[in-house]
């Protein structure tokens, strides 16, 4: 399969959210933090954020990389090149998200990816009658025709389309997939907040549930190795379990990364386990 | 006058002359081996003839003690022992803690060298410089715990007793040593004892050793026992080294059935958090710890045993048995035996995938069968049956049977894996491809790099180089030391430099001016001078390697990501070991390496065995 990369647009306007939407909080973290952590979940290759000029970023995971678009205010497609010419030369194809997706999954993205074959250039997912070009993969080969555009101020996503093989993906062909089916049904990976309301009710929605697994003392200390704690992220789950996320404790996210990041985002179908630092033996 | 912390001298018995003298050791060769397993190795150097068959008597067998025994500092009463594996045809160094390591100290030497065999099954007790062989045939037989009761109830309770069991005495490669229930385990250092026609050795403390600051040695040990008891050491302390199973099961590291999964559907009724409410009878520690991590449980019939992370791994999950009274029976038989558990579980998971692929014809012993399993340990301590085939442990069993055993025969340099799945593990696939004494997590600490979350445990880059190197400079300074591993996290706790933890600490007690920087130099210099002593044993790069399992077969992880180790990656990470330690394609130190490190002495053949005879 090809090697996947992500982008990750954060320099829109966020003129109807009235502060911008890249450091809105999320439950002890922040919507980019969130989203480019779920984005890193689900891609092997770099994730990088194209934020505009001079646009304070909250903080980032340091393994996130971020350019600055120069030339702000011209749309995605003007994002779309900045981030695929700064991750180019590293992978054949880049989910492509915008910021302001808390409830996006790495399935989705997964899924997305994953159905970019060789005879496909984009694979654009329409949900709700809704092209969704921020929920997309993109072959990275297209960075010419992308400049072709802009230098012919063509900055509609539609005019991209138009020159590639776009694989539309309806909500059904999503729904295949069966890990996406049994973990975001209603496709809520592409819900995007425009309005402060928006924000308001997504940022209201109860925490995925996350089983998690504790070893060694800190499981004789808590007197339970299992407990199911609602958590959006690595640090709400420790509290939710008593465990201090110290250089004594580290976690494993589903069994393979090991991290003891607190904003690491969580979703559901996630499971963690907590076990000491210190592995010798 | 030698240093604090040292006597300057090594004790040589020739057992089959029954002379014995002292030699003494420069300082400036102190100073740049510390002790353990340094000094060990440059002791093999020059004690050791080339290319000597490891059960020759002439091979040395040496118990190698370290400025640190005879402190107040916690964990320090360990010692190391020293020799050609029978396994590996390489250097072979296990630490073990006990009063042996006090009492052999205050003989008065820095290391006693066994070379030379008795003529009869004998003991040999050392007594200051004096030094004698008495006959024991009453003993030979014994199990080594038994043997060391006896002999102590015979000489009386100052003595103290380094003892094999009937393992060694029959020449099982992974026979151990043993003394107070402790074990210098790895690499059949009880067959080279045992190929000596030695029982035993029994020692006792005749004169003291001084520091050079007892005051500062004193409040520094004082602070560094407070500091033993906090969260760095809490596991060790609550439910020791078994902690480890159900998290590795976790995270796919838990080698099961012969490293053909990394999980155990079994591990549950295994778990010390699942089963220590029911079985755990106490806990002990070594001589002179603070921690005490030895965690005791309860077998069937009124048995005992000490049960470790390495021994349950061994002869549980990768044996694919699951009872738990059947891995205590297991384990307290090796102990009993002197068998090495890792190398046991490891050889007999090997001859049950034989077994399954119709290369042995032994149809009792299969995966998951706890008679099967005590019954080949039975076999293998007797080397009676299959015994006479497992006893060579994987590498030379595999060699016999063929027909592909050799590529699922889990060792490295003939030395069986500890239970670190490297495919899941990849800084330490490659701690365990170079490390000069074999499959081994105890001189390459890798596992730590991986589970530290500082890269991507599953893609072997050149993080993980740096990470294995790190790692493997830390245990050899804290070897030769010698400080237990388990204190470790007590060192680097709270963003400290351990090197220069280490470095006050030896200052003290010896009062040299040593410092961060030296110790890392140092560090280097003994990872060199055990491969140096390796090339001149015949080693050659392809044994820098792993089995041909991990570099085949792919392992699924619960999140859907498989792990993959290939060829190509695992050379990668091995050249650029080589590039970063300062050795050449062949893994030879070059010159300039040879120069900064003072490592001239052990290069070139003129110099092998020099002070043989
Ligand atoms: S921590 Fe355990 S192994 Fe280390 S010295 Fe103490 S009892 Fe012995």
């Amino acid at each position: 399969m090809a090697q996947a990369g992500a982008i990750v647009l954060a320099g829109g306007k966020s003129s109807r959210m009235g502060s911008p939407k890249a450091a809105l909080e999320w439950h002890g973290s922040t919507l980019l933090r969130r989203v480019t952590g779920i984005v890193a979940r689900s891609v092997d290759g770099p994730v990088v954020v194209v934020s505009a000029a001079g646009q304070a970023l909250p903080a980032l995971d340091g393994e996130v990389e971020v350019v600055a678009d120069e030339r702000e205010g011209r749309g995605p497609l003007q994002g779309l090149a900045a981030g695929l010419a700064a991750i180019g030369d590293r992978v054949d194809v880049a989910y492509v998200s915008s910021t302001d997706v808390p409830l996006l999954h790495p399935v989705f993205v997964r899924r997305v990816v994953g159905a970019l074959e060789d005879t496909v250039d984009v694979v654009l997912p329409e949900i709700g009658g809704f092209r969704q070009p921020l929920s997309a993969a993109y072959r990275i080969d297209l960075l010419s025709t992308v400049e072709e555009l802009i230098a012919a101020d063509r900055m509609r996503p539609a005019f991209l389309f138009e020159r590639s093989r776009v694989l539309h993906m309806s909500e059904d062909d999503l729904l295949e997939d069966v890990a996406l089916a049994r973990l975001d049904p209603a496709l809520a990976s592409v819900s995007n907040l425009n309005e402060r309301a928006d924000y308001e009710r997504a940022h209201a929605l109860p925490a995925p549930e996350i089983p998690v697994e504790m070893f060694g003392p800190l499981a004789t200390r808590s007197g339970t190795r299992r407990q199911i704690v609602p958590a959006w992220s690595l640090g709400a789950a420790a509290a939710g379990v008593h465990v201090a996320l110290d250089e004594h404790v580290v976690a494993a996210l589903n069994g393979d990364k090991i991290t003891r990041d607190p904003e690491l985002p969580l979703v559901s179908g996630d499971t963690v386990a907590f076990m000491v630092a210190d592995a010798g033996g | 006058m030698p240093p604090g912390g040292y006597f300057g001298k090594a004790l040589l018995v020739d057992l089959s002359a029954g002379s014995s003298r002292s030699e003494s050791i420069e300082e400036s060769v102190l100073r740049s081996y510390v002790g353990g397993v340094g000094l060990g190795a440059w002791l093999m150097h020059s004690y050791c003839p080339a290319r000597i068959d490891p059960v020759d008597p002439r091979a040395p067998l040496m118990f190698v003690f370290s400025p640190m025994v005879g402190t107040p500092l916690t964990t320090s009463a360990k010692f190391a022992v020293v020799a050609k594996s029978p396994l590996t045809g390489r250097l072979t160094d296990a630490l073990a803690s006990s009063h042996f390591a006090i009492a052999g100290k205050l003989t008065g030497h820095d290391a006693i060298v066994l070379r030379g065999a008795c003529r009869e099954p004998s003991v040999v007790v050392i007594d200051r410089d004096s030094v004698r062989t008495e006959p024991a045939p009453d003993l030979w037989g014994l199990p080594a715990a038994q043997a060391e009761a006896r002999l102590r109830d015979r000489h009386g309770p100052a003595w103290r007793v380094a003892a094999i069991g009937p393992a060694g005495e029959r020449g099982v490669r992974y026979a151990t040593i043993s003394h107070d229930g402790r074990h210098a385990g790895r690499g059949g250092l009880g067959a080279v004892m045992g190929s000596k026609w030695c029982k035993a050795i029994l020692v006792r403390a005749g004169t003291k050793v001084g520091s050079a600051d007892p005051a500062g040695v004193l409040a520094a040990a004082r602070e560094l026992r407070k500091r033993s008891f906090g969260a760095a050491t809490a596991k060790y302390r609550e439910l020791g080294t078994m902690a480890n199973l159900l998290a590795f099961n976790a995270i796919s590291t838990l080698p099961t059935r012969n490293f053909s999964a990394a999980r155990f559907e079994g591990a549950p009724a295994l778990g010390a958090e699942e089963i220590a409410d029911l079985r755990h009878l106490a806990r002990n520690s070594c001589a002179s710890c603070s921690i005490g991590c030895e965690h005791i449980y309860r077998g069937p019939g009124g048995t005992q045993a000490r049960m470790e992370y390495e021994n349950v791994f061994a002869l549980g999950p990768l044996c694919g048995v699951s009872d738990a009274d059947a891995v205590i029976a297991a384990s307290s038989r090796c102990d009993e035996l002197g068998l090495d558990t890792i190398s046991t579980g490891g050889t007999i998971a090997w001859a049950m995938e034989c077994v399954e692929k119709g290369l042995i014809d032994a149809p009792w012993l299969r995966f998951g069968n706890p008679e099967a399993l005590l019954r080949a340990i039975e076999q293998i301590g007797a080397r009676e049956g299959l015994g006479r085939l497992l006893a060579l442990g994987t590498r030379a069993a595999s060699q016999e049977v063929g027909r592909g055993s050799e590529a699922f025969a889990p060792h490295v340099k003939g030395l069986e894996l500890p239970g670190y799945e490297p495919r899941t593990l990849q800084a330490m696939a490659l701690g365990l491809a170079v490390n000069a004494r074999g499959a081994d997590h105890n001189r390459s600490g890798a596992y730590e790099a991986d589970l530290s979350g500082a890269h991507d445990r599953l893609m072997g880059g050149e993080a993980h180089v740096a990470g294995a190197i790190e790692t493997e400079n830390r245990a050899a300074v804290m070897d030769s030391l010698i400080l237990c591993k388990f204190l470790r996290g007590v060192f680097a706790e709270g963003g400290r430099d351990p090197l220069a933890e280490w470095a006050r600490l030896l200052k003290l007690v010896t009062g040299w001016d040593v410092d961060a920087d030296e110790l890392a130099t140092t560090a280097r210099r003994i990872v060199l001078a055990k491969r140096l002593f390796n090339l001149r044993e015949g080693w050659t790069r392809e044994e820098d390697w792993l089995p041909d399992r991990f570099l085949s077969e792919s392992l699924k992880l619960e999140s859907g990501r498989t792990a993959t180790l290939t060829a190509t990656r695992l050379e990668a990470m091995i050249s650029a070991y080589y590039r970063e330690r300062g050795l050449d394609e062949a893994g030879v130190p070059d010159p300039e390496t040879v120069g900064k490190l003072s490592l001239h002495g052990l290069m070139g053949s003129e110099q092998i065995g020099a002070k043989v005879g």
